[in-house]
């Protein structure tokens, strides 16, 4: 196998989130080389019990390696800071540089005393996370705009958190200054027992976890295959059956077939019925749809690019649906065409048909569909009307409409 | 080989790991001393530099 061929076949080196126990980076690890990872947990917990060491390659490696579906590194998810900055890894980050500079005046002796310091570095760590988590809590802004699996689950762990480092803190400070001693004696034997048991039910406490974890998964991903058969049923289905019975029709089965095709397409788009959007390429399809469905002629929209629905763009709409209207009446059953783009400094539209064409002079002085639905609707909101034709070529009305600012 | 973007963080992290390197090299070296006192948090500030890095040029959102 060439070096390209094998490199290819190598999954990425990503913190696998699945199979985590704490980060996820033995998991990564073992499945970019082909190990067990629990091999590589018993030697980073036997590096750990060597001075530390472990520890601080686990951290290196949680900060370094991306996680499955994180295009970059950086050990934790967290929300953002306003700007886009993650303030919980920017929090960790001074919290880590803090820690490290108290160790080294730790170091030179400019230390109160570990009986203090480290009780109240606990606390103040704990006490943040709480506060914070009270904060959030008092205002629910930040919380709807947080995406939901952010809300609830993890900001209760970060307060369970919190409340662990302030009991913990207490606890270091009663055992700094003795004051633990007399329990000592009947707390241990329990501390030990719990110990055992955790070490021994863990693995089947994360096997469950994950296997319920699997279960939910599965059952989101059923209800939502049922909900597309349903809509698929509902829709494609019984259009489908509509079109078999009005086979001998064939106006009506492309008005049909158009007709699901739009509502597949909206739904797919996201969803929402095109009446409820409130965008320039939604009242195109709405006006188009509407004169599908009034003279049977088909109309074909495509939309480069999209605007809110403001009041030039309403008139240009309307205009565009008038120069559809008359491509229907006048220019037979040949498909009508619908070009709009919208730019960062205009909107423009084309309406095409390849009907017979007409003359602009020869148009009576008291129609007025052209002259002042379409040009004089146009230029009353700053816009302009071009009407391209000659008898036998086809019309194309060309619209633009300059963007508000 | 594709190009990547310029990532400030990854420039930082790759000094501040050099920098350790370094620090482990001269210690081989006995040009310095090296104590577990000093090491261990050097280690935690290069990991907290790096998240520092990693959080305040996260991308615009």
């Amino acid at each position: 196998m060439s070096a390209a061929g094998h490199q290819a076949s190598q999954p990425p080196l990503r913190r696998d989130r699945g199979s985590a126990v704490v980060g996820g980076v033995c998991a990564g690890l073992g499945r970019r080389l082909g190990i067990d990872p629990i091999i590589l947990r018993v030697v980073f917990i036997a590096a750990s019990a060597a001075g530390g060491l472990g520890i601080g390659l686990y951290l290196l490696a949680w900060v370094a390696m991306p996680a499955e579906g994180e295009r970059r590194a950086g050990g934790l998810r967290v929300p953002a800071l306003p700007g886009g900055r993650d303030s919980w890894t920017v929090a960790g980050g001074i919290g880590l540089l803090a820690l490290s500079l108290l160790l080294v005046f730790r170091q030179w002796g400019l230390w109160i005393g570990d009986g203090l310091v480290w009780p109240v570095v606990l606390a103040a760590a704990g006490g943040a996370l709480i506060w914070r988590q009270s904060a959030n809590a008092a205002d629910p802004a930040p919380v709807r705009e947080a995406p939901a699996r952010a809300g609830g689950g993890s900001a209760l762990g970060r307060a369970a958190l919190g409340v662990a480092l302030v009991v913990g803190a207490a606890l270091l400070f009663l055992y700094f200054n003795d004051a633990l001693r007399p329990a000592r004696d009947a707390l241990l034997p329990v501390v030990v027992v719990l110990v055992a048991g955790t070490l021994i039910l863990a693995p089947w406490w994360i096997r469950l976890v994950r296997g319920l974890a699997d279960e939910r998964a599965e059952r989101i991903r059923s209800q939502e295959r049922a909900e597309l058969a349903a809509h698929l049923h509902d829709s494609v289905l019984q259009t489908l059956a509509l079109m078999q019975r009005r086979a001998d029709n064939p106006r009506e089965v492309a008005g049909l077939a158009r007709r699901q095709e739009r509502e597949l397409r909206a739904w797919l788009d996201g969803g929402r019925p095109l009446g409820e959007r409130g965008t320039l390429a939604a009242g195109l399809e709405l006006a188009a749809a509407e004169v599908e469905e009034q003279h049977g002629v088909a109309v074909d929209v495509v939309t480069v690019g999209d605007c809110p629905l403001d009041a030039g763009a309403e008139a240009l709409v309307a205009a565009t649906r008038e120069a559809v209207l008359n491509a229907a009446k006048f220019a037979g059953p040949e498909p009508v065409s619908v070009y709009a783009e919208v730019g960062t400094e205009r909107v423009e539209v084309f309406v095409r048909d390849r009907g017979p064409g007409f003359d602009p002079d020869a148009v009576p002085e008291d129609r007025r569909g052209v002259r002042e639905s379409i040009v004089g609707r146009m230029r009353r909101h700053g816009g302009d009307a071009v009407v391209h034709t000659g008898a036998g070529d086809g019309t194309e009305v060309e619209l633009r409409l300059e963007r508000a600012r | 080989m594709t190009p990547r973007d310029f990532d400030p963080a990854s420039l930082v992290a790759g000094l501040l790991v050099c920098g350790l390197g370094v620090l482990l090299l001269l210690d081989q070296v006995d040009a310095i001393d090296l104590r577990f006192g000093y090491f261990f948090p050097a280690i935690l500030g290069t990991v907290g530099a790096i998240m520092l890095a990693v959080g305040l040029t996260g991308r615009r959102r």
